[in-house]
């Protein structure tokens, strides 16, 4: 069994955490609490504090990084006061200030990370540096009380099919090209339909609508996705349908028009049945029979009902979030980092520099040794 | 390398500890294109409250990029002190 309690400050029963998100979009700051002891059923994490300001962009535009950063430059430090008074804490109760290292946009995560070497040098607390995918499978297992799923991490920036082995978070198939929530929303861009709150949502929405089944290419390779030949495709459609170009694929055989509610409603189908294919494999490599889903596309219902078929068939649950854990925030990074911090870990300033790429099996699971 | 311009920003804080922990913030990062531009932070030899900020670059728009950027970086420091510095015992309040 990890020991998790040998860095407990004395006299002391619990911690506290924050942690700052701003890879994307999205600016994130949560506050978490952990009683000492392993985190179990009935020893779980607390949020204090979880709150969260996106970055939205008119329809048909999408978010830049240097726009990016200066949406988050404007944000971070009244989110950090915001989650204080929330939480009724004073800087002298956190044990740790945890914040996004990386992966993602280099701009918007260097402007975060300055706020928090800042805070951190201030009232003398240590920092430490998260890998917001670990963040994302972390909470998600600790909000679902899933023990060792199969993680499938879908997100604007990611998609990853990811199992535990030996402390580390393995990587068993991922996106060859773009992420499958860039996939749905440059294609919400191509529709200029608006991403507020955000694009994925709004697909979701319109594919609901959607009836006619518009067969595109299906790019599995071995554990492994392609995506951009998939968008290229579908906007090209899509072209065609606003310029009323013919097309033989914009009628279906009754003689029914295709509308753009049946392009999402075959984007989605095309996109989750890929998805469901690696995690059904992934799924007999390590012989689990739990499926976590995390990341922004997790909170999508069609995907999240497709998964469920095929775990049933397979006797195993699924596990998924809602919007709250699943689109990034700042208490996963805290939850993540204040594991870590358990474990001993802290990163000095020299070494809080963000980067862009952060492979998810890079990072030491040292709070696990199952 | 010698570069052929260059630009120095002087940075008045309220106190020493206020300027050493605005470097501390701002020097981790590396600058881009190291054979373009050079940054060099450190605090006034006179006056500590200062933090002295110094680019040497190949051309003034390389310059103008990275002081933009060090400034917009200093909101944020600044911002920061103006919110927390001195009020770690503190339990914050909706005003």
């Amino acid at each position: 069994m990890v020991n998790l309690d040998s860095y407990l400050k004395p006299g002391k029963d619990h911690y506290y955490a924050l942690g700052l998100e701003g890879s994307a979009n999205k600016l994130g700051v949560g506050i978490i609490r952990h009683e000492k002891g392993e985190l179990t059923p009935n020893n779980k994490a607390t949020v204090l504090a979880n709150i969260r300001d996106t970055y939205i962009t008119p329809p048909g535009e999408g978010f830049l990084p240097r726009d990016t950063a200066r949406h988050h430059r404007n944000w971070i430090i009244r989110l950090i006061k915001r989650a204080l008074i929330v939480s009724k804490l004073k800087g002298l109760d956190l044990d740790v200030i945890c914040f996004t290292q990386g992966p993602g946009m280099g701009a918007p995560l260097q402007s975060v990370v300055i706020a928090a070497r800042t805070l951190s040098q201030l009232w003398d607390i240590p920092l430490i540096g998260v890998n917001h995918c670990i963040g994302h499978i972390e909470m998600g297992r600790e909000i679902t009380n899933s023990t060792n799923p199969v993680v499938l991490y879908v997100s604007g920036g990611n998609t990853q099919i990811i199992a535990y082995s030996r402390q580390r978070y393995r990587i068993f198939g991922e996106t060859l090209d773009i992420a499958i929530g860039n996939c749905l929303d440059r294609f919400a861009r191509t529709l200029k339909i608006s991403n507020n709150p955000s694009p994925g949502y709004n697909i979701e929405q319109l594919a609901l609508k959607g009836k006619n089944f518009v067969e595109l290419p299906y790019t599995v390779k071995g554990m492994d996705l392609s995506m951009s030949g998939i968008l290229e495709y579908i906007d090209n459609l899509a072209y065609d349908l606003f310029n009323n170009k013919k097309n033989k694929l914009l009628t279906t055989e009754s003689g029914e028009k295709i509308t753009t509610a049946d392009l999402c409603f075959s984007l989605q189908e095309c996109l989750f049945a890929m998805l469901v294919e690696i995690t059904e494999r992934a799924m007999a490599h390590v012989n689990s029979n739990q499926v976590l889903i995390v990341g922004g596309v997790g909170c999508n219902e069609r995907l999240q009902e497709m998964m469920a078929i095929m775990v049933k068939d397979r006797n195993g649950s699924i596990y998924a979030t809602d919007e709250r854990f699943c689109i990034d925030n700042g208490i996963m990074i805290a939850h993540a980092g204040l594991l870590a911090y358990r474990m001993g870990d802290t990163t000095p300033l020299n070494e809080t520099v963000c980067t862009q790429k952060f492979r998810t099996d890079e990072v030491l699971v040292k709070w696990r040794d199952d | 390398m010698s570069f052929k311009y260059s630009l120095n920003l002087q940075i008045p804080f309220e106190n020493s500890k206020q300027s050493a922990i605005a470097q501390g913030s701002l020097a981790p990062d590396p600058i881009l294109k190291p054979n373009e531009i050079s940054v060099i932070y450190s605090i006034n030899s006179k006056n500590p409250n200062i933090l002295e900020v110094k680019f040497s670059g190949d051309s003034d728009r390389v310059i103008r990029v990275a002081a933009n950027n060090v400034i917009e970086n200093l909101k944020t420091i600044i911002e920061c002190m103006d919110e927390f510095d001195g009020k770690k015992n503190i339990i914050f309040i909706q005003e």
